[in-house]
């Protein structure tokens, strides 16, 4: 008897709680529908109201941040334009450049490694994919007084001591020369071995020389050599404007040259470690090893290593920094709950929900992540133009550094902001309104 | 000439709905020993009515004011709010309710310092997702029926005693609650100040307004239409 009742009892309990469920839903979703919006315009009065209600706190709270935003901004703007200082130094006529020459460390091994380089090289060099231009070049030890006329006359000094360069064609292109005036010896004149010679346009100011269609004459030490063209600049080798060149054949006729001292090549940009490692052997397959070859280092390698120095001791600071100012917010937020815990307690009873409440708190740590971020970004790029100034840097600076550092301060005070809103919003109204009284 | 044809019997007029009616509400606090702080409330307060519910300290006034003002949910019985079952409603519609069907009157004021008078009773509109426009001329009015208009920019802390509560009772009138639910209204005033918020009510009670008082002050509980006794968790009626 007693087991039916308290069946039917049960089952009747049942259908109450079904029924009682589906009400409930159905106010829920009544109340849902005519639930009203908390607008963003309020929510943002609300916020600033909060947060200047007590101004020197909020500014010493957001110091933190400052200090986090703004060191991560000035490392990493500091170390872009320093990396970008030393890359700049990587000129495109630098990171094309491959000189190769006799190794000068031992004694011997010197002149067998001269004794190696030859003086054909455009035909060895200039087959390798990447190269551009080469040329060979050898000074003239001792090539006497140039003068322009043979006698020698106490008035007029018309006699130099300037150095002579003996030379095979190509080397006009390998060191970017250019020719004002006349032109440049060309393999007809290595061949017959031509007497012939370029002066850099100094000795043709010096000499005053400046028209070649009469053909001076030039004499080095003894010899006499018919200028063809004055050479007006070589990026790759400015000295060889005050110089005079001379093709190898009649300089090793005329002025006891041997050997090449140096190949000079131009290479594509990006081809310069290829050719570095290949010239060698493409000159002397014998004895690659006593060249000395120097190329330039590979930039990216360069700008690195340098960001690494530079940057990892400053970034941890500031993300520590970042973390100090992240627990300094959640630790003001939250005294700042317990403070407003009446007012919670008194929006709670003017229709917030939870909801409203956490918003609030959280918009309210945001804004001073905000603002955080934004000063410190600010005193970070002060930082870099001010740095890069004493140094007399270019100050480079990547566009999304200023967007995103006070981004990120929001999400610092966003996260900070998180336990002490699910705090406020916990609060009991009863509770809050009892205790903020 | 023909008579109008009136008909003689006048149209019954519907019964209004009741702003509270409580059925058997019990509020068990679970402490060791379980508090009973109400015990089987029966209560009907009718629109325009103005009724104070007096008590001494401990009897479970409180605990009745924040069951009838949604801050607390009654262990057992029913609570109908202007109808609405309050059984039935979560917290967030619960929230939106309380905004929307009840102005609280606090002993103790509850104004923000750091907000103006204006700011501190246009706050009761906020979640009710109003704009900003409307809610400053609703403010403005409801100080203007509370005789504080001179008062909009003033902080709080300039005011005095009475006059802060007045700016609470604008607070609680914006909005157009069905209840306004004063929890000794008069506890932090002096007699002058006492004397000027009754009169408040009683104004705003012949406007239409439904006020139901906590109080244990019997003169404030006298100015009331209908007092009604609390003792232990128990309500009865005074003649």
């Amino acid at each position: 008897m007693a087991s039916i009742v308290r069946a039917s009892r049960s089952r009747s309990g049942r259908a109450a709680r079904r029924s009682a469920r589906d009400s409930r839903a159905a106010a829920r979703d009544a109340a849902a529908a005519s639930r009203p919006r908390f607008r963003f315009a309020d929510l943002v009065d609300e916020t600033l109201a909060g947060v200047f209600a007590r101004p020197a706190r909020a500014a010493l709270t957001t110091l933190g941040t400052v200090l986090g935003i703004a060191s991560l901004v000035a490392t990493l703007g500091i170390s872009r334009t320093a990396g970008s200082q030393i890359v700049g130094r990587f000129d495109e006529l630098a990171a094309t450049q491959v000189t190769v020459a006799a190794r000068t460390t031992g004694s011997g091994s010197a002149e067998r490694a001269a004794a190696l380089l030859p003086w054909d090289v455009e035909s060895r060099i200039d087959r390798l994919n990447g190269v551009v231009a080469s040329g060979a070049v050898a000074e003239v030890s001792n090539p006497g007084t140039v003068r322009t006329v043979p006698l020698r006359d106490p008035e007029n000094v018309t006699e130099r001591l300037v150095p002579v360069y003996a030379s095979s064609v190509g080397l006009l292109d390998a060191v970017r020369g250019e020719i004002s005036v006349g032109r440049w010896f060309d393999s007809g004149h290595v061949q017959r071995r031509d007497r012939v010679a370029v002066i850099g346009a100094d000795v043709a100011a010096q000499f005053g020389i400046d028209r070649l269609d009469a053909q001076p004459g030039i004499f080095i030490g003894d010899e006499l050599f018919t200028v063809i063209g004055i050479l007006d600049a070589a990026a790759r080798d400015e000295g060889l404007v005050s110089s005079i060149v001379v093709p190898y054949t009649s300089a090793q006729d005329r002025l006891q040259v041997s050997r090449p001292e140096r190949v000079v090549i131009e290479t594509d940009i990006g081809a310069a470690q290829l050719i570095a490692e290949q010239a060698p052997i493409a000159l002397a397959p014998n004895g690659a090893e006593a060249l000395k070859v120097t190329a330039p280092r590979d930039p990216t390698r360069t700008k690195n290593a340098v960001q690494d120095d530079v940057n990892q001791l400053f970034l941890l600071l500031g993300l520590i920094s970042l973390v100090v100012g992240a627990i300094g917010i959640a630790n003001v937020t939250l005294v700042t709950v317990m403070e407003r815990t009446g007012e919670i307690g008194l929006r709670r009873a003017l229709g917030a929900s939870r909801r409203h409440i956490a918003l609030q708190f959280l918009s309210e740590s945001m804004a001073m992540g905000l603002v955080g971020g934004i000063i410190g970004a600010t005193v970070g790029i002060i930082t870099i133009v001010s740095v890069a100034g004493s140094r007399q840097w270019t100050p480079v600076l990547d566009l999304w550094l200023p967007l995103a550092a006070p981004l990120a301060g929001a999400l610092v005070g966003l996260i900070a902001g998180l336990y002490p809103s699910i705090r406020a919003a916990r609060m009991e109204p009863v509770d809050a309104l009892r205790a903020g009284t | 000439m023909t008579a109008v044809d009136v008909d003689p019997t006048p149209v019954e007029a519907p019964e209004r709905t009741p702003v509270v009616l409580l059925d058997q509400v019990c509020r068990v606090f679970p402490t060791e020993p379980p508090v009973e702080a109400l015990r089987s409330i029966d209560l009907r307060v009718d629109p325009s009515e103005y009724v104070a519910i007096i008590g001494p300290s401990g009897s479970g006034k409180s605990t009745l004011l924040n069951v009838l003002g949604l801050l607390d949910r009654p262990t057992s019985g029913r609570y109908l709010l202007d109808g609405i079952d309050t059984a039935d409603l979560g917290d967030a519609a619960r929230a939106a309710e309380r905004g929307r069907r009840i102005g609280f009157v606090f002993q103790s004021f509850h104004l923000l310092s750091y907000r103006t008078v204006e700011e501190n009773v246009g706050l009761s509109e906020l979640y009710l997702g109003t704009n900003r426009k409307d809610r400053r001329r609703r403010a403005t009015e409801a100080l203007d029926r509370v005789g504080l208009s001179h008062r909009l920019g003033f902080e709080p802390i300039r005011l005095s005693g009475g006059e802060r509560q007045r700016v609470a009772i604008a607070r609680a009138l914006l909005g157009e609650p069905s209840l306004l639910l004063c929890d000794e209204p008069t506890g932090n005033l002096d007699t002058a100040n006492t004397e000027s918020v009754l009169d408040l009510f009683d104004d705003l009670r012949e406007q239409g307004l439904t006020i139901l008082v906590i109080t244990h002050d019997s003169e404030v509980a006298e100015r009331a239409q209908r007092r009604v006794r609390m003792v232990d968790g128990q309500l009865t009626e005074v003649a």
